[in-house]
């Protein structure tokens, strides 16, 4: 009987990692494979890290996510701990407002970071008529700030409403009642207990703005986010094996990223495009 | 009244309303920006939908690629990712796990690098390259881990294993488990699967941006177009119909991740199903309704059972039974007794069949050799410790399914339903969900659903443990009347004595993989063959001394022994005997056995527990009759019945 039955788990297995090698595997290897066929061969990936104009924009992208991830975090912690703590009329549809642009493909996000502080946006308005003149964000390292903080903020958020409810109240009391003061429960019982949840957010947070290509596309800022470095070596300039090296060294940091966080959180992240 | 909110709250909430107003007051502004004639001069320029007609225009190709593509995408990752999610649950191993870890990749590597290896790897068939299910193929590839992922995720929430087991015990084979059990109870992480493949399917851009040809363009494509190329006014209103496809997903996936309240059932309807306000408990269920009818005595009676040097070595080395040996008569019950983690769940398990014995064990149900028959089909009831009812079916069809396995035509399933239903007096809760039940009333279902196929055997294990001490002895006394009445073969496994002592024919004591005692529980509790028997049924004496001139010579005193004592032994040796509390008795003083001090009394109504000190290294444990109230330190005065001592080995 245990025989059959793994046959029978076999079969069932079989389909999806058949798709997967063909879609996947096939693929990144053959990718891997074009990046060094090219006519500088393995020596490519030297070049995709030393060339100035790669090299640049990898450490812009890199400074960009690291301090997207910082910030939305500590938004995201205070917002969703307090969230999961208070009970009040409207939390429930102030959730789901945080929520809502979870699903917001990367070109509405840019759109919307347009709305708030392009040209024709609310902020301009604003400064306009307080101050007589128009501040313009949107097409700035600013704007593409705002843009990246705009997609994360949905994300941890809930993801941190789940590990602060899972959280023991207990632990919280107890420090409470031996005298710790707000700020050092905070710090002693509060972050440690959520830093599991902490460091899954921050790396799914991370990985994602590191390969965030829409937002910076509506946007077209004249800052080059390493995505759009490699998008525009594979479509203006037809350098496809110098695409391909980036592309993954691009797949290798974020995998890095989100591998480390996993060994530290100790769980499983689900992350997210 | 609310006790009023502290500065740190409203500091809190004016934090978390700013978060909110950043996300949402370009979302309202693209609404107005969508809806107003120019956006330029704002609201007062007039509400308008023409731009709505513009987008249907220009855009409704994407909208409806996009639909198909997310469908496609849906249905790919179902039939992948669902059975695949299941293997794993059920298979975990090195290999399982390593596919799991591959599996989540894509979440890794970003979108660009995925679209790129596809078009290196694919652009060149032409066909395939210009076709919408270039893009499905990435979306498949970025969306299985999701749903996966949630599909494994519920699967391992809901215990699995423990329906499974259930639903073979009662004759199910693997497909129909897995499309009547796992599927079922797997559903609300595949609902909640499916609506984030199909959301994030419609969203999806870093990809399909790549992959799509002027011909395939899917809604985001289309937005970004827009965005590039139209007036903001038709770029909003464009954006609005996106707002429109994704909140009724995002409202749905809400409402399939919030808890569903449970309806809660007090235990008390337990106890009311009985009188018990009289001294003696008259069991609620009632005796089965065909004790006269032939037939159904002789399918019920079951078959006799026998193991045969059955051992079971788990594979990390566990050794949870060595060599064991049974034989069951046909309409007997036998209790398994033994310490937690003795192995007894292991044996019950074998005798099931949902574990194999090492090699060289054989089991037998009557004279025909099952050991290589799978559980579904080897036709027996089971009732498991936390009953394993399946929560997608009711009560009544929990009852069925057995019968329905066994493919019972519906009119006679529906009598025999409502024959278990009566005879656990339990009718009224025909309709009910399984978490609408209490533990009594689960316990009571699961007794009919393991009963109303007729199986050969019954086997159950621990299925009181998990109730409270009061259901207990009342279900102890239901379960006892109807396997006399129905006279079938049962092995009722416990760690607790007074179950095992009311209920068994037979009890077969076991300690740590072994059997170390067998008998009828008379035997067992005045007989114990081992310390460790004595001990664990009920509360034993020691009496540590030596024998001189024929009596056992004690610090309070001493006793007359048998002379078998002193042939066996000899003198002036050191002897170990151990009697039971209700082999001593007080006595008047001058007249006793040994002198000895009260350490502490535990008033128990009928009776008075008195734990003395007197004869050396050991407490005694005695019981007496009557009204007296001892104190503390009080000097009493002992008798022990000669006859009623043991020696026991280690
Ligand atoms: N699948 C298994 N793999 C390894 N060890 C097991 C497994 N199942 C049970 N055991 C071990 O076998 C021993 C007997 O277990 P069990 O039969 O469940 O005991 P009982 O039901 O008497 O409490 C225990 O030590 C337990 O840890
Ligand atoms: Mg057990």
């Amino acid at each position: 009987m245990r025989q059959r039955n793994n046959g029978r788990l076999l079969a069932m297995f079989i389909p999806a990692i058949a798709v997967f090698m063909a879609f996947f595997l096939l693929p990144l290897a053959r990718l891997a494979v074009t990046s060094a066929l090219g006519p500088a061969g393995v020596k490519i990936y030297l070049a995709a890290i030393i060339t100035p104009r790669y090299l640049e924009s990898l450490v812009y992208t890199i400074l960009l996510s690291v301090g997207v991830t910082i910030l939305t975090l500590i938004i995201s912690g205070i917002a969703g701990v307090f969230l999961t703590r208070n009970d009040f009329r409207g939390k429930r549809l102030l959730v789901s407002l945080l929520t809502f642009p979870l699903a917001f493909p990367g070109v509405v996000v840019g759109f919307m970071i347009i709305l708030l502080v392009g040209r024709q946006g609310l902020i301009g308005d604003i400064t306009q008529w307080v101050s007589g003149e128009k501040l313009v964000l949107a097409y700035s390292m600013t704007g593409l700030f705002l843009g990246y903080l705009y997609f994360s903020i949905p994300r941890t958020i809930t993801t941190l409403m789940a590990s602060a409810e899972k959280m023991d109240r207990n632990l919280e009391e107890a420090a409470r009642s031996l005298g710790a003061s707000p700020w050092r429960v905070v710090k002693d019982v509060l972050i440690p207990a959520l830093l599991p949840g902490l460091i899954s957010a921050g790396a799914i947070c991370f990985a994602t703005s590191m390969g965030a290509f829409g937002t910076a596309f509506t946007l077209a800022t004249n800052i080059d986010v390493f995505p759009i470095v490699i998008y525009t070596e594979f479509t203006l300039m037809a350098n496809i094996s110098m695409a391909a090296a980036l592309s993954i060294v691009l797949g290798l940091i974020t995998w890095i990223a989100l591998s480390v966080a996993r060994a530290a959180a100790g769980d499983t992240i689900a992350a997210a495009g | 009244m609310k006790p009023p909110r502290s500065i740190l709250f409203y500091t809190q909430l004016t934090f978390t309303l700013l978060v909110c107003a950043f996300l949402i007051v370009p979302v309202v502004q693209s609404v107005l920006a969508g809806l107003t004639e120019n956006f330029m001069v704002g609201v007062k320029s007039g509400l308008t939908l023409r731009w709505f007609g513009q987008v249907w225009n220009l855009y409704r190709d994407t909208i409806f690629l996009s639909i198909l593509i997310a469908l496609a995408c849906l249905a790919a990752t179902l039939v992948l990712g669902v059975p695949a999610a299941y293997a794993m649950v059920k298979k975990q191993n090195r290999w399982t796990r390593l596919f799991e870890e591959l599996l989540v990749t894509p979440l890794a590597v970003p979108g660009l690098a995925i679209a790129l290896a596809l078009i290196i790897n694919y652009g060149g068939f032409t066909g395939f390259r210009k076709s919408w299910a270039f893009i499905w193929v990435g979306h498949v590839i970025f969306t299985l881990p999701f749903m996966v992922r949630s599909a494994v995720a519920v699967m391992n929430a809901v215990n699995l294993r423990e329906f499974e087991e259930g639903a073979a015990s009662l004759g199910a084979g693997f497909w129909r488990r897995f499309f009547q059990i796992v599927i079922p109870n797997a559903m609300p992480g595949i609902l909640a699967g499916s609506l984030m493949v199909f959301t994030l399917s419609i969203g999806e851009f870093n990809l399909t941006w790549m992959l799509h040809t002027p011909l395939t363009k899917t809604l985001p494509v289309g937005l970004a177009d827009s965005y590039a190329s139209m007036r903001l006014e038709i770029g909003s209103a464009y954006t609005i119909v996106f707002f429109l496809m994704i909140i009724p997903l995002l409202m749905a996936m809400q409402w399939v991740a919030k808890p569903h309240k449970r309806k809660f059932v007090m235990e008390k309807p337990d106890h009311f199903l009985t009188p018990t306000g009289g001294s003696v408990m008259k069991p609620a269920i009632a005796a089965p309704a065909f004790p006269d009818n032939k037939e159904a005595r002789r399918t019920m009676s079951g078959t006799s059972l026998r193991l045969v040097n059955c051992a079971k070595t788990f594979l990390d080395g566990t050794c949870a039974l060595l060599s064991f040996n049974l034989e069951v008569r046909s309409g007997e019950t036998v209790v398994i007794l033994g310490p937690s983690g003795c192995g007894k769940t292991t044996l019950l398990r074998i005798i099931a069949g949902l574990e194999s014995p090492d090699s060289g064990g054989k089991v037998f149900f009557g004279d025909e050799d099952v050991t290589h028959v799978p559980i579904e089909k080897r036709n027996v009831g089971m009732v498991f410790q936390n009953y394993a009812l399946f929560p997608n079916m009711t009560v009544a069809e929990n009852i069925a399914y057995g019968l329905k396995v066994r493919g019972i035509k519906s009119d006679k399933r529906a009598r025999r339903v409502s024959e278990m239903l009566d005879m656990m007096k339990i009718g009224e809760l025909r309709n009910r969900r399984i978490d609408q039940l209490s533990g009594g009333q689960k316990q009571r279902v699961a007794l009919a659903r393991a009963l109303a196929a007729r199986p050969r055997v019954l086997l159950l294990d621990e299925p009181l443990t998990a109730l409270d001490a009061k259901l207990r002895d009342l279900l102890r006394v239901e379960i006892d009347v109807l396997l006399r009445s129905l006279g079938i073969t049962a092995i009722y496994v416990t760690h607790d004595q007074s179950e095992a002592m009311a209920l068994g024919d037979r009890i077969v004591v076991m300690n740590i993989a072994r059997v170390v005692q067998e008998g009828a529980p008379r035997e067992i509790y005045f007989e114990p063959r081992t310390r460790f028997v004595a001990e664990f049924i009920g509360t034993i004496n020691r009496l540590k001394g030596r024998l001189l001139r024929g009596r056992l010579v004690l610090p309070g005193g001493s006793i007359p022994l048998p002379e078998s004592y002193a042939v066996q032994t000899g003198e002036n040796v050191q002897l170990e005997l151990f009697f039971r509390p209700e082999h001593a008795v007080l006595a008047e003083p001058g007249q006793g056995h040994l002198r000895a001090a009260v350490v502490a009394s535990f008033f128990m109504g009928d009776r008075t527990r008195l734990i003395l000190d007197g004869s050396g290294d050991d407490y005694l444990t005695i019981e007496t009759k009557g009204i007296h109230s001892f104190q503390k330190g009080q000097q009493v005065e002992v008798s022990i019945d000669p006859d009623a001592l043991l020696r026991l080995d280690a």
